[in-house]
């Protein structure tokens, strides 16, 4: 038989004992018979230790997870898989020391029918992040940062918090589905509306606060009993579709007197259609906010599993413009995941006017700085992986509601640090648009990039490192 | 007070609304003809005056009021008085969907049926419905209370916080999370002291008043140690 490997050849020196045989090879006596040390750390592709712990976390708790921060998914595209190719022979670079690069950022402006567009002097700003979600000390030292860097700050859901918009030279009032204490007086105090249909980190959902951070100033706020979960709604309450949003933005810019900019906020799930149906129900700008986005709270499967990566949603959104005339009328903002300068330069070349984040503003702060490490051991975590915003017990006193430890905000020292993040992440800007020859960074564009990965040529059409076209299937 | 009449027909809506602020701000009475069921009549309204809208309107009339007295002759589109904080709204006809949605105060009266969702996500104040209500009156309602004569439809009350609907009539079906319970007299009595003083009879009803079960509330633990292993 072909498969008969019984062999009936006789070594020319004894037959080894099977004691020799297992661990000759200096294997530590008592290994499983023929197991690869490998076998160890858990050898499926399947069944990964992180796949095991989460079956039996969801057996052990009767229900989906809960966290906060952002997308853990480790196949998520990164602006890493792209880079800037600066002018050499083709084009002039402009000196990078020395010369000047205008960063001047207008937004809102296209549709004439603004009385204030929005008027920045960097082309980046601070992320909705709700008051509940953050503590009232880092609001304010966000938004104190954000105005000596001549840039804005949003409220998120909580409503609008005094502490914020005294810090705040410009501040956007978020109008979430749930409303939370929307009135005419706070509508009239803010510098742009922004009407959210669903943000990056769990598009589909809406906000979700945990009780622990529902004291009583937020309970107030919200109009909600204290110490009890919030759910917020989806839906908006008022309005259902594309038609009724027009109504709608026609009744803000009533209610502002067509003072303020009217903004759309959206995850980044079918950029292409939403984005020109925001347009053509009258945003004035539509900000995308893409899977990697950030949040206090949310089940964890939609951090991980819901929404297109922000690098793969700028260049449709920005076409979706384009295809119904109106990319010199609504301005486009993209945010999630955005770190540092570069891959704010990397969104502006992609088509964004300009950039938020969240996160990042955070770390400037103190997220995550290795001060208070008892604190993070506490949490099961320690500083540079804790995501444990959900808790409310946020060991720099960021993302919580515990008055002791919002003292560890200096709301002065951080406002200062916020501040000089923003400058140096706008200084990153201006040094990569003078390599590429640009006397502005609203003048990057898709050919001042290269993709170093077929997926990222494929998302985004750059074309690829090498190569004068971009990947197409 | 002196009375001032604008007429609406097909012109700027922008423009008709200034001219609503500008008479309310003067002092007049403010009388709307030719509403043509426009869109966005009479939004953002001031804390005094008083305006009366002869015909039907579109949506958000009185939307964002802060304390004006809104009379609407004939039906009302949806979200009418949406995020009002003060002021009453008066609807002599029907009244569309979202009604009083995310209000903050004041007072609707609704004299004929209300569409779906009445109330939802009210953070306070009154709807007072002499008709019927639509499917899941008072979704999401934070607090402050909907009082129906009439009946209400499908899924009355449906994921409701601390907000309470009112029904004389028939409910066709309770939404999630929602259960009737028997009200207090004094409540009963605050309730008929609100009718009264909107002019209505002086009689009996057989009040259901539905509130939340407060089983969706409690979804998760509220010991912030269960959320560490995470």
């Amino acid at each position: 038989m072909a498969d008969d490997l019984n062999s009936t050849y006789e070594y020319p020196f004894p037959m080894p004992s099977e004691e020799e045989v297992a661990y000759s090879d200096g294997a530590i006596k008592g290994r499983t018979p023929g197991s690869p040390s490998a076998y160890d750390k858990g050898g499926s592709t399947r069944w990964t230790p992180d796949a095991i712990a989460e079956v039996q976390a969801l057996a052990q708790l009767g229900r989906y997870q809960v966290r906060g921060y952002n997308c853990f998914n480790q196949r998520m595209p990164t602006f890493d898989d792209l880079t800037f190719v600066p002018a050499t022979m083709t084009r002039l670079p402009l000196e990078g020391y020395r010369e000047s690069c205008d960063m001047t950022t207008v937004l809102g402006a296209g549709t004439g029918l603004v009385e204030r567009p929005l008027e920045l002097k960097i082309p980046i700003y601070i992320a909705s992040m709700s008051f509940g979600a953050l503590s009232a000390s880092a609001k304010a030292a966000i938004g104190y940062g954000a105005s000596k860097a001549g840039t804005m700050t949003c409220t998120g859901e909580g409503g609008m918090l005094e502490d914020e918009r005294e810090a705040s030279q410009k501040l956007v009032y978020q109008l979430t589905p749930a409303r939370y204490g929307v009135d005419l007086e706070h509508i009239r105090k803010a510098d742009g509306l922004e009407l959210v249909v669903g943000q990056g980190a769990k598009p589909g959902t809406g906000g979700l606060l945990l009780g622990m951070k529902v004291v009583e100033r937020v309970s107030k706020m919200r109009s909600l009993p204290a110490g009890v979960d919030q759910r917020s709604t989806v839906r908006h309450p008022d309005f259902l579709g594309a038609d009724d949003m027009a109504v709608k933005i026609e009744e803000l810019r009533i209610a502002t007197n067509y003072k303020v900019p009217i903004l759309v906020k959206m995850g980044a799930t079918r950029p292409r259609f939403d984005v020109a149906i925001a347009a053509k129900a009258g945003a004035d700008i539509v900000v995308l906010d893409g899977a990697e986005g950030g949040t206090g709270a949310s089940p964890e499967l939609l951090l991980n599993h819901t929404g297109i990566p922000c690098l793969s949603a700028i260049r449709p959104a920005r076409q979706a413009l384009e295809d119904c005339g109106m990319s010199d009328k609504v301005s486009l903002v993209v945010s999630g995941g955005i770190r540092t300068g570069v891959d704010v330069a990397k969104c502006l070349a992609l088509g964004a006017d300009a950039v938020m984040i969240g996160t990042a503003a955070m770390i400037a702060l103190g997220c995550n700085s290795p001060r208070y490490e008892k604190d993070y051991h506490a949490l099961g975590t320690s500083p540079g992986a804790c995501h444990h915003c959900h808790t409310g017990m946020c060991p720099v006193g960021i993302a919580t509601q515990n008055k002791e430890l919002e003292k560890r905000v200096n709301i002065a020292a951080g406002a200062e640090r916020v501040y000089r993040f923003l400058t140096a992440i706008a200084m990153e800007v201006t040094m990569l648009a003078k390599a590429c020859g640009k006397s502005s960074v609203h003048n990057l564009e898709v050919e001042d990039l290269r993709a170093l990965s077929f997926e990222a040529s494929a998302f985004t059409g750059v074309k690829m490192a090498g190569l004068d076209r971009a990947f197409t299937w | 007070m002196s009375e001032k009449v604008i007429q609406v027909g097909h012109r700027d809506i922008r423009i008709i609304n200034q001219e609503f602020l500008e008479a309310l701000e003067a002092g007049h009475s403010v009388v709307v003809t030719d509403t043509l069921s426009r869109h966005n009549l009479g939004v953002g309204l001031p804390r005094s005056g008083k305006i009366h809208f002869d015909g039907s309107v579109g949506y958000y009339c009185g939307g964002l009021n802060t304390g004006t007295d809104v009379r609407v002759e004939n039906n009302a589109g949806w979200g009418t008085g949406e995020a009002m904080s003060g002021g009453i709204i008066t609807v002599n006809g029907y009244s569309g969907m979202s009604t009083g949605a995310a209000m903050l105060g004041g007072l609707i009266h609704v004299k004929g049926d209300c569409g779906p969702r009445c109330g939802v996500a009210m953070k306070a104040g009154d709807i007072v419905v002499e008709g019927n209500l639509g499917y899941q009156a008072g979704f999401m309602a934070h607090r402050g209370r909907i009082i129906a004569l009439g009946s209400a439809g499908p899924s009355c009350g449906d994921a409701l916080w601390e907000a309470e609907v009112w029904v004389a009539g028939d409910i066709e079906s309770l939404g999630v999370d929602a259960k009737i319970v028997e009200p207090e007299a004094e409540e009963v009595e605050g309730v008929d002291a609100l009718l009264k003083q909107l002019g209505l009879e002086e009689r009996f009803r057989d009040w259901r008043k539905i509130v939340s079960e407060q089983k969706l509330w409690y979804f998760e633990s509220r010991d912030a140690n269960s959320w560490l292993m995470i």
